[in-house]
């Protein structure tokens, strides 16, 4: 590599950082070490509320049964499964953005890197309970799901889309648990640097007794880029294997080749979403304004907008084929999708996830953040409702009509999915008071380099 | 506890000037058993750690983890398989429904992938290691360093990292 050609002080000045290398760590860890703003502990405390509230509402349900969940023929797969699909989605873009555009060497990552992988992690450690949830005796589920061979020596069926999945979640959670810590590790040890007492000593801990010297360095950058390069597929081959769960089935309205594009799509744009929606309040509440920069958000939702054009492809190929192959069951239920009882919600999903965002087509609108803050929210309640959408129009109607019925959320359903976002939202704003919320050493790399044929241009500029 | 050797620590603020003296100091006599410090993984550095330790051998544990979680993933569903044969669409067990034991390749491969990379990682960083030595702070903030042992503030090498553009010189 030509050091060189990276070393010049043309090549490191930039006007948009306002801010030098060695602001980086009093900034964004001044909020892990001082009081954060009062707003913190409201939604931290209204986070924890609705977790609890999912607790009680699971613990009843495991108390008195699946019959409190409503649960019944022709739906088994209600909203347990749609939430189970759409936090799996939304713990898409973090390895998406932490590893992809890693390789990429996409710049405008380095500074939501660390809120994307922490959304991951947290996000598909919520969506590991939905299956849980939805099997009724959580007791037993390790027995059912992994591996293990039951009273007759009869193992799992390998070839059932769910064992799939189990294997696809569990590695990515693994992987993606591995790629944050892998990150956070340099940056717990600024923590411990700068901590004293009981915190110094957690912090050591946590950082191995990380020192910054170069050989450290050196591995751990050979070692990071091997994990990008790991993760990159497995990113996108998550949630196809999450479409299979469907689109291995002969359900109409699920049997369809274009699942596995169409669920990464739609997967990223719901993730790419929900980073926009952390970020933009986290960076107000502890005053990253100077490291999270308004080019970078805007980057992000460029992605989510490409995100939803492909999206918005998908739901136009999906109802051409099922018109253009004749098959008329598949045609129906298509035609049950866009007119019949359920069409509300498949109204809201093209809505939210192809009509809206076309506003960030504008850049007045991608830099005005409170609008942009609502078309993202309202993507995530489409890129729900698309999963409801999928799950429910199938199963209510299939090729026999004396199994027909209505489905809709019980009030212990309801509780748990609200309980599943406070879940999420407080192992969130949990990690953002104890860790660093944007990679230290990472958003010193896109910063100008501190070098000194730039000081004393610099210099000579101000002397002028 | 083993007793730690002291020696002079030289911090730097600029790159550039950090780069050169890291690179300088590689191969010069009396400056055995240095080490040089960042708070970031500059390229510049990058290039001096590749020239000094040659490429990392983290890229072989996590071929060899990848090989054997591709191995295990191939070799558990058809075993099972083998030990209680389950037709499944008219298809019978084993070899002959080996095609959905891609996924389980796959998924292995990158589990056992990542967990030996984080694993050399570790090991050839000489992590976890709770008796490490934290010269200065600033060392994960915003200055560099090289360290050199068994040294004094007042000897040859610590006048060439002055003259190297070293700001500060304490003896640790």
């Amino acid at each position: 590599m030509n050091s060189a050609a990276t070393t010049s002080p043309a090549s490191v000045r930039d006007d948009r950082w306002k801010s030098k290398v060695s602001d980086v760590n009093s900034g964004v860890l001044g909020g892990v070490i001082a009081k954060p703003h009062p707003s913190f502990y409201v939604a931290l405390a209204l986070a924890a509320f609705c977790a609890l509230l999912g607790g009680v509402a699971w613990l009843l349900q495991i108390i008195f049964g699946m019959g409190l969940s409503g649960l019944n023929s022709p739906v088994y797969w209600g909203v347990y499964i749609t939430n189970f699909v759409f936090w799996v989605g939304i713990g898409h873009a973090g390895t998406l953005i932490s590893a992809i555009l890693f390789l990429f060497r996409a710049k405008w990552r380095n500074s939501i890197n660390r809120s994307a992988e922490a959304m991951t992690v947290f996000a598909v450690m919520t969506a590991g309970l939905f299956p849980l949830i939805h099997v009724g005796r959580v007791y037993l589920a390790a027995y059912w799901m992994a591996p293990i061979p039951n009273t007759n020596n009869l193992w799992v069926n390998f070839r059932s889309p769910l064992i799939w999945d189990v294997f696809a979640i569990s590695t990515y959670l693994t992987v993606s648990l591995l790629f944050w810590y892998m990150g956070l590790v340099p940056d717990l040890a600024s923590l411990r640097d700068r901590s004293r007492g009981l915190r110094r000593f957690v912090y050591g801990l946590l950082s191995f007794g990380w020192v910054g010297s170069l050989k450290q360095w050196h591995h751990y950058e050979t070692g990071y880029a091997l994990l990008a390069a790991l993760a990159t597929p497995l990113v996108l081959s998550v949630h196809s294997i999450v479409s299979w769960d469907f689109a291995m089935s002969i359900q109409p309205g699920w049997h369809t080749t274009i699942f596995p594009p169409y669920f990464v799509a739609g997967a990223i744009l719901s993730g790419c979403a929900m980073v926009y929606t952390l970020v933009v309040p986290i960076r107000k509440m502890f005053s990253l304004e100077h490291f999270i920069k308004e080019d970078h958000l805007e980057a992000c939702l460029k992605l989510t907008l490409l995100t939803s054009s492909i999206v918005a492809y998908a739901y136009a190929v999906e109802f051409f084929i099922a018109w253009y192959s004749g098959a008329f069951y598949e045609w129906s239920i298509f035609k049950l999708r866009a007119y019949g009882p359920y069409s509300f919600y498949f109204w809201v999903m093209v809505f939210c996830n192809c009509v809206f965002p076309l506003l960030l087509w504008s850049k007045r609108v991608r830099r005005h953040m409170a609008v942009s803050m609502v078309i993202c929210v309202l993507i995530n309640v489409g890129m729900w409702f698309e999963r409801y959408n999928i799950i429910i129009s199938s199963l209510v109607e299939d090729f026999i009509p004396g199994s027909w019925g209505h489905y809709q959320p019980s009030l212990t359903e309801i509780a748990i999915t609200v309980g599943s976002f406070g879940w999420f939202f407080m192992w969130f704003l949990i990690f953002v008071k104890f860790f660093p919320f944007v990679s230290l050493s990472e958003l010193k790399l896109v910063m100008p380099k501190p070098l000194k044929a730039s000081d004393q241009e610099l210099s000579a500029q101000t002397s002028s | 506890m083993q007793r730690q050797e002291s020696g002079v620590l030289a911090l730097f603020k600029h790159l550039d000037e950090f780069a050169t003296a890291a690179r300088l100091v590689q191969n010069k006599s009396g400056f055995d058993g240095h080490q040089v410090y960042s708070y970031a993984s500059y390229h510049e550095l990058m290039d001096v750690a590749e020239s000094a330790y040659g490429p990392s051998p983290v890229r072989w544990l996590t071929l060899m983890g990848s090989l054997v979680g591709c191995s295990v993933g191939f070799l558990m569903p058809t075993l099972m398989d083998y030990d209680w044969p389950l037709v499944v669409g008219g298809k019978t067990a084993g070899l002959n429904s080996a095609i959905p034991n891609v996924i389980f390749m796959f998924e292995l491969f990158v589990l056992f992938g990542a967990l030996a990379t984080i694993f050399g990682m570790l090991w050839f960083g000489g992590l976890a290691n709770p008796r490490a030595r934290i010269f200065d702070p600033r060392l994960t903030d915003d200055h560099f360093a090289i360290y050199v042992p068994g040294v004094l503030m007042d000897s040859e090498q610590s006048r060439y990292l002055r003259s190297l553009g070293a700001l500060e010189l304490k003896a640790v």
